[in-house]
């Protein structure tokens, strides 16, 4: 059994328990932290699960899956789960929207895609992640190999294009930087700036850690999505693994509930018996 | 409990809330982890802003 198989079910195993845990939380304190937390690591664990199943057999929906809720929104959802517990302002339900309304526009693109999809293309010896995307062939480059090229008219010039599953400038890649950048920004950014509040202030230790590991958690899967999209989809699986072990270890111990300070009166009563 | 008893109580309760002094990891290496990962953060937003930007094919 390959380590393509294998990495992103434990990934998904990872993911499940977190989301179930964390969705747990929202039905008990219905705090829309939770809930975004909850619907941003579902889709973490959908976009596994789809990598695990396309190492297998192709599936345009399962493809649809894997790009939507795995490549372009989980980070989004995710992040804004943090700003939500930062921040009370009202300007955060004007980000809400936008973040709801600009998913939604991503699902409509990516259906727009689905019938151009070149599925001639899929093979389960390679990755998802490296015959995803069609890529124009600088001069000089040589092609992957065992990849397929053409020669097609592209913006006004004849280029080389390596064929992928998503046709050459489909529009909704071009929102996937939109909603990384955005999960970048609020996950690990306010991940960083809660550990280094509560490290500023001496206290909380758990959660300064906690804080960190889910920082280097998210920027695991952000740097391995960034090799992806360099034409390096190889350590896109291990960097999923190793986000949800370190994002979920993170959050067990920033929710780690502290003693209190100050002693409880049955138990003074029962001490001086 | 008597005096000399909630006062170790409340100090054990203190060092499991509070930060141990003098640990090199949390005055060395935490900052140190928190600054490198707010540079890997910087990079790869100036990355994704490239591919917006269309500095960065795809």
């Amino acid at each position: 059994m390959s380590l393509n198989l294998l990495l992103p079910f434990f990934s998904t195993a990872i993911m499940l328990v977190f989301t179930v845990y964390v969705l747990q939380r929202y039905f008990v304190r219905r705090a829309p932290h939770f809930l975004f937390w909850g619907v941003g690591l579902a889709m973490f664990g959908a976009g596994s699960f789809a990598e695990a199943y396309l190492s297998l057999a192709w599936n345009k929906w399962v493809f649809f899956s894997w790009y939507l809720f795995g490549a372009a929104l989980n980070a989004g959802f995710i992040g804004h789960g943090t700003l939500l517990l930062l921040t009370r302002r009202k300007w955060v339900h004007v980000v809400t929207i936008l973040l709801v309304a600009g998913s939604l526009y991503a699902g409509y693109l990516m259906l727009q895609v689905m019938p151009n999809l070149d599925e001639a293309v899929f093979t389960t010896d390679k990755p998802i992640s490296e015959q995803y995307g069609s890529k124009v062939l600088e001069k000089g480059q040589t092609p992957p190999a065992g990849a397929q090229t053409i020669t097609t008219n592209y913006r006004g010039e004849q280029v080389t294009v390596v064929r992928g599953l998503l046709p050459l400038g489909s529009p909704v890649r071009l929102t996937t930087p939109f909603f990384n950048i955005y999960g970048l920004l609020t996950l690990v950014g306010g991940a960083i700036w809660s550990a280094y509040l509560f490290w500023r202030k001496r206290v909380l230790p758990n959660r300064v850690i906690g804080n960190v590991l889910i920082a280097a958690g998210a920027l695991s899967i952000g740097f391995a999505s960034t090799l992806t999209r360099l034409g390096y989809g190889q350590l896109l699986y291990l960097g999923e693994l190793i986000a949800a072990i370190l994002m979920f270890a993170g959050f067990l111990m920033a929710a780690r509930p502290q003693p209190s300070e100050e002693p409880q009166p049955a138990r003074v009563a029962l001490a001086t018996e | 409990m008597d005096k000399v008893n909630r006062q170790e109580h409340l100090s054990a309760l203190r060092q499991k809330s509070h930060m141990p002094q003098r640990s090199v990891f949390f005055e060395k290496i935490i900052p140190i982890l928190l600054v490198v990962l707010g540079m890997i953060m910087a990079g790869l937003v100036v990355f994704a802003a490239g591919v917006i930007l269309g500095i960065v094919r795809f």
